[in-house]
């Protein structure tokens, strides 16, 4: 029993805790009341606070309402304003059409620009990468002048060196130009001793033309004279005179011709070297016709026929050459056979040396080749060269006169040409003689 | 054949061609007067002499003392009064050049002197025919030399 009599007694302690409680909370409630009083006391005066507010806000909403019916006149008149906006908004939209217009056109051609611009870039473009080719190019260029200037450099090192030695040559050169000076010094002594010798030769040789023309003349005066007074006895005196006397004048007469006829010749044969040797281009031919125009007389005696074929020109010395035909024309004239008319043909050609295989001409020039072929008495083959020779005859002057100087003119003339003449001749069948020389 | 009468001036110096010549006229016959002079000097001296007829031929030898043939020649040809006389160059020798030297100063012939007597008195009859007939130009080169023409 214990237990309960504590049950009981903490009951009695909770009720009396409870009853503590609910007092407590009485008098909450009481305060509370007391609160919420005092709060509707407020709340009544704030009320006709509220009311006296709303009796001035009515009077402030009718001032509001005349302000309102201000304002509707008010749009009114700016409704008014806002149409005649309206019209020149639609004007403004018509010209805003036709600048719009415009405006595509403008559009159109900035377009066709644009296409051009694009096109212009493009080429642009190429532009650029050609420079750039260009550029690379140039820069290769650029290392090949490197390299070239490299070069020069090497070749201007060089040419120091050769201008080194150019000086070198160039007081060797002095050296030999001084020698050259004495050399040069030493020649024209030399040359001044040529020019005295020279002089000394034009002197001898006038000396030697005076004596020629003396001899031509004062030999020849006294020996024509003694041929005029013999004439002269044998036409007036011929009856006066024995058949012996004019026998032993007609001797004398003879004797004198043959010694007129040796001057003459020893005459031309000194002359031929006396005389100036002037070398001109001459056509044979017409050295041909003068000799025969000069022996007429004998052509026609002897019946002689002169056969002319391919001449050619040569440079020769004329007047020598006409005394080489003169004489060639009339040994052919004069040692034809009796009976038979003469047939002298006459040629001249330009050969090749090495075409006419003869040891003293020399293969590489050109030669003047003449032939001069007759069909009289010949010779033996052995007197080839002994013809000739001056003074050598073949035949006794009583058969066929001559001084035996007339052929060794021929070959003189011939050597002063620089030729050879060779003679070939068979007896009774004729004669050829065959004249070789440079042709110039 | 019908002939006028021919004053003949003969400059030589040799007195043999002097009698040739003088001969050769005489056995000719021709009607003519022969004046002879002996050197270049006289020759010219005669020729400017205005007491003197002048000749109608000349016949001049080259060769002769103190003034030759040639000079006489050239001074003929360059007078005025002088230059129409007929000179007919009369040598000895035949020399080439001389004879177009000849030519070329205004000879009017050249002859050699034929060596036989009657070749010259023919050569003399020749030219003194050519002049009395009047014809006193010169000729062609070719016809210079008077040579001898037979028949």
């Amino acid at each position: 029993m214990d237990i309960r009599k504590e049950s009981d007694e903490e009951d009695l302690i909770s009720a009396n805790k409870q009853l503590v409680l609910q007092k407590k909370e009485n008098e909450k409630l009481i305060a509370e009341l007391s609160i919420a009083n005092k709060e509707l006391a407020f709340q009544k005066e704030e009320k006709g606070k509220r009311a006296a507010e709303l009796g001035i806000a009515n009077i402030e909403l009718a001032f509001q309402d005349d302000e309102k019916g201000k304002r509707a006149a008010e749009l009114g008149i700016a409704n008014k304003e806002l149409v005649f906006q309206d019209e020149e908004k639609e004007k403004r939209a018509a010209e805003l059409g036709i600048a719009n217009i415009e405006l595509l056109f403008q559009n159109e051609e900035k377009e066709k620009r644009a296409a051009e611009l694009g096109i212009a870039n493009i080429e642009l473009v190429f532009q650029n990468e050609e420079k750039e080719k260009r550029a690379v190019e140039l820069g290769i260029a650029n290392k090949e002048l490197v390299f070239q200037n490299e070069e020069k450099e090497k070749r201007a090192a060089e040419l120091i060196i050769a201008n080194k030695e150019l000086v070198f040559q160039n007081e060797e050169k002095e050296k030999r130009a001084a020698e050259l000076i004495i050399a040069n010094k030493e020649l024209a002594f030399q040359n001044e001793e040529k020019e005295k010798r020279a002089a000394e030769l034009i002197i001898a040789n006038k000396e030697l033309l005076a004596f020629t023309y003396v001899s031509s003349h004062d030999l020849q005066e006294p020996l024509r004279k003694i041929q005029t007074f013999v004439t002269i006895i044998l036409e007036n005196e011929n009856k006066n005179l024995s058949e012996n006397g004019k026998y032993n004048f007609q001797r004398m007469q003879l004797a004198a011709g043959r010694m007129q006829q040796l001057i003459d010749d020893l005459l031309s044969f000194s002359r031929i070297n006396t005389t100036e040797l002037k070398f001109e281009k001459t056509d044979l031919n017409i050295i041909i016709e003068e000799v025969k125009t000069e022996l007429k007389d004998t052509i026609q005696e002897k019946h002689a026929i002169i056969e002319v074929a391919e001449q050619c020109s040569a440079n020769i010395i004329a007047f020598q050459f006409r005394q080489l035909m003169y004489n060639l024309i009339s040994n052919a004239l004069k040692f034809s056979q009796p009976n038979i008319p003469s047939h002298i043909v006459i040629k001249s050609r330009i050969v090749k040396g090495s075409k006419l295989n003869n040891s003293k001409l020399s293969p590489d020039k050109n030669y003047c080749h003449i032939t001069v072929a007759d069909n009289g008495i010949g010779f033996e083959s052995h007197f080839s060269e002994r013809i000739f020779e001056v003074f050598q005859k073949l035949h006794s002057k009583e058969v066929y006169s001559g001084t035996g100087i007339g052929l060794a003119i021929v070959k003189k003339i011939v050597e002063n040409h620089n030729g050879i003449i060779i003679a070939t001749g068979e007896l009774n069948k004729g004669a050829t003689f065959d004249i070789y020389f440079p042709s110039n | 054949m019908s002939f006028k009468h021919l004053n003949i001036l003969l400059a030589d110096d040799d007195t043999d061609d002097c009698i040739f010549f003088k001969q050769a006229l005489h056995e000719l016959i021709l009607p003519t007067s022969l004046t002879a002079v002996h050197d270049g000097e006289q020759l010219m001296q005669f020729l400017t002499d205005e007491t003197n007829e002048l000749p109608h031929i000349l016949f001049l030898d080259l060769n002769m003392p103190r003034k030759n043939g040639f000079e006489c020649l050239s001074e003929i040809k360059l007078s005025e009064k002088l230059k129409q006389l007929p000179v007919i160059v009369f040598s000895t020798s035949f020399e080439q050049e001389v004879v177009n030297m000849l030519y070329q100063n205004g000879a009017q012939y050249f002859i050699r002197k034929p060596s036989e007597f009657s070749q010259f008195k023919k050569i003399i009859q020749q030219s003194l025919t050519l002049v009395a007939q009047g014809d006193i130009s010169q000729p062609t080169k070719e016809n210079f030399v008077l040579t001898v023409q037979n028949g």
